[in-house]
């Protein structure tokens, strides 16, 4: 606190007290990353559709036109326009699209443009300063920039979210911080560390599953360069296909056996009992019991029968399953091995 | 350039009494504008020390209070409706999701405070993850109410029990973050800011700009040395258990003070519930048009009136009447309706109160005990 007042304070007076051609000498990181990575974000404008937005953020990853963003509906639209940091305005087609991660790679036509490398986002450590940049509500108009906010790493965690009520497919890795990005426009935005490296991108607005709040959150650059390196098989019309959690069960052939019935009680999905065990099952020979309760598999938390039996068909033949469970007043630990059927 | 880590100041100051370091900031100050003028003040300051300074001591404090931050899941109970039946503008306006949520270690022999807006679904069981991944099966003690705590027990022994802040010690402006386990993780998640303001809530809770909302309530306040300031509750409005948290992230986020935590700790170990309390009467603000002229004149007659006592009240016990002025409460003079109301909006039934009241030309005092709402009965819930 001492050290922040005192900095600021003195650099403060500093400012204003000497005399010559530096009026704004005072530090400021936030300036320095935007110096080096604002030239490379872009205002996408497309048609609004239902209740999405028709317009959003994107960045620039090579100097001929390659623009990364989140795979709102305005990408579905025929009419994407860029607008550059330098104030030109561009039409751009959809190069690829990821359903899962939901990013969508745009191309325009252009030469030699600034452009940001993507940085590991492992460089960055919980309390650095994250700075995120977009056209939130649209509010940077023409030729203005977009905006800017800065904040701390606050969390790395998997995802479990939804959106309007629906569920949201990618679950895995996220950077949180708190900063406040989950606003109409935000989502495509990069995520800048305090040097202005491009370590992750904001992500659309969603729910999370277990607060029920609104996430404020990147996909970290990791997802993004795979995303990237990826061959170019998808295609805009495929888009509306099966997602890749569903077809992987298609090719599954055999079904995951555990041998466990749970509890209903009439139409409710009530807390995820075990009713009985089947004698010689894998839950039997991994000592799950009558009446035991389910509280997670794999980490992934178990409400109801609906929910095991959600987790149950992702598990596959001959896998290992760690099953905690609350028998009694303790909870337990079994590792399940899994069986076919 | 030093990065994350590769540098770090320490503090040596910090060793000083506050008011110490106060004026040595301001002489500094003092004494930097007295010498801009001359050739030395040129050289802008490079940044990026302060930056990872400022991030290696989130993380050091992360990494003291980290291990009495606890993770609270529950099994059953339903989504609470304020309306069964009935949608519009009075239906709840804020779903409680699925949890995981925070609590704080407060004794090293298992009992666990957090927020009792984690438990409005009524769950039938309840389990606490140690820091250290140590599992246990909780037994929900009491639930405070007015300050939205709830406070549990698990058979373990040896946690450990946080360092907390003497409240006297804050100071608006001061760094504060806040810690949650609510979208699990494998650490705490924090989130920075400042403390905005002292005693709000009727004295209970400090205010501050650092993110606050289901992520976090039940988790502590930290100071930049790991210190707990408080324990992060929904506290703003008043009635529905849910309220509040709308508010979240809004930059308005409350923690209670641990004078507080400390005044009904034995109340919530005993298993109780701290409602608050009602005295039975409805209140209606002063009409100076209606007083007679003579009285008009006269000051220190503003009061609140009763417009009406319930039956089987501690008002009626006490024999309190229609018209009757509250001048006072416990000897603080209670002013218009609504600072009554809020003076009166922390006071938990059980508890008892002095009123001064003033009826016709005498004067008088009366202690009442305070009942719950539901034990008046209805003539309150008009109220």
């Amino acid at each position: 606190m001492f050290l922040a007042r005192l900095i600021v304070t003195c650099c403060g007076l500093l400012a204003i007290g000497a005399p010559g051609p530096r009026p704004s000498a005072a530090p400021n990181t936030v300036g320095r990353a935007l110096q080096r990575s604002g030239g490379a974000v872009v205002k996408l404008y497309g048609g609004r559709i239902g209740r999405e937005h028709g317009y959003g953020t994107g960045f620039l990853v090579s100097p001929d036109g390659g623009i990364v963003t989140s795979l709102s509906l305005l990408v579905a639209g025929r009419n994407i326009r860029a607008v550059l940091d330098d104030g030109r305005e561009l039409d751009a087609r959809v190069v690829r699209t990821d359903e899962y991660r939901q990013l969508a790679l745009l191309k325009v036509d252009a030469k030699d443009l600034p452009h940001l490398e993507l940085m590991s986002s492992e460089t960055i450590r919980i309390g650095d300063t994250v700075i995120a940049l977009g056209n939130w509500f649209k509010i940077a108009e023409g030729r203005e920039p977009v905006s800017v906010i800065r904040g701390i790493l606050s969390l790395r965690t998997n995802l479990d979210a939804r959106r309007l009520s629906q569920g949201f497919d990618y679950r895995g890795p996220v950077l949180i911080y708190d900063a406040i990005t989950s606003n109409p426009g935000s989502s495509g935005g990069p995520l800048l560390d305090v040097e202005g490296r491009c370590i992750g991108m904001v992500g659309r607005i969603v729910e999370s599953a277990n607060t029920n709040t609104r996430l404020n959150y990147a996909l970290p650059s990791e997802e993004i360069m795979a995303f990237l390196s990826e061959e170019a098989t998808a295609n805009i019309d495929e888009r509306a296909g099966p997602t890749s959690a569903s077809s992987e069960q298609e090719q599954g052939g055999a079904q995951p056996y555990v041998g466990i019935k749970i509890s209903r009680l009439g139409y409710h999905n009530v807390s995820a009992y075990v009713q009985r065990v089947r004698p010689g099952s894998p839950a039997a020979e991994a000592g799950i019991q009558a009446d035991d309760l389910i509280i997670s598999i794999n980490g992934r938390r178990i409400h109801d029968a609906a929910d095991y039996k959600d987790l149950l068909e992702s598990l596959s033949p001959g896998q290992s399953a760690r099953f905690v469970l609350k028998r009694g007043p303790k909870v337990i630990t079994l590792d399940v091995q899994i069986g076919a059927q | 350039m030093a990065r994350s880590g590769a540098t770090f100041v320490t503090f040596p100051w910090r060793r000083f009494p506050t008011g110490v370091c106060f004026r040595a900031t301001c002489v500094l100050a003092a004494l930097t504008v007295f010498s801009s003028s001359s050739a030395q003040a040129a050289d802008p300051v490079d940044p990026y020390p302060f930056e990872a300074a400022r991030a290696q001591v989130i993380r050091t404090a992360l990494a003291r209070i980290g291990p009495s931050i606890v993770m609270i899941e529950t099994v059953g109970g339903e989504q609470p409706l304020a309306e069964a039946g009935r949608g519009g503008p009075r239906a709840a306006a804020f779903r409680v999701g699925e949890g995981p949520t925070t609590g704080l270690v407060v004794s090293s022999d298992g009992l666990i405070l957090t927020s009792s807006f984690n438990f409005v679904r009524s769950p039938t069981i309840i389990m606490v993850t140690l820091a250290d991944d140590r599992r246990f099966v909780a037994r929900l003690l009491g639930r405070d109410y007015i300050r939205r705590l709830a406070l549990l027990k698990i058979d373990a022994s040896g946690l450990p029990a946080p360092t907390w802040v003497e409240d006297g010690e804050l100071r608006i402006g001061q760094y504060a973050i806040t810690c949650g386990r609510g979208l699990g993780g494998s650490t705490a998640s924090v989130s920075l800011g400042i403390i905005s303001a002292l005693n709000r809530r009727n004295g209970n809770a400090v205010q501050t700009d650092a993110k606050v909302s289901p992520v976090n309530y039940g988790g502590p306040l930290i100071d930049i040395e790991g210190r707990v300031i408080g324990v992060l509750v929904p506290m703003a409005g008043a009635g529905d258990e849910l309220a509040g948290a709308q508010w979240y992230d809004s930059g308005i986020g409350f923690a209670i003070y641990k004078h507080k935590i400390d005044f009904v700790f034995d109340r919530l170990v005993a298993g109780e519930a701290i409602e608050q309390g009602k005295i039975g009467v409805i209140l209606e603000p002063d009409e100076p048009s209606e007083i007679p002229l003579l009285e008009k004149l006269l000051p220190t007659t503003r009061g609140v009136r009763i417009k009406a006592v319930a039956e089987n009240s501690p008002a009626s016990r006490a024999e309190l009447r229609k018209g009757d002025k509250i001048l006072a409460l416990d000897g603080q003079p209670t002013g218009d309706l609504p600072e009554i109301l809020r003076q009166l909006s922390d006071r938990a039934a059980g508890e008892e109160i002095t009123l001064s009241i003033k009826r016709r030309w005498r004067r008088f005092d009366v202690t009442l005990r305070l009942e719950t709402a539901s034990e008046i009965g209805k003539a309150v819930e008009k109220e």
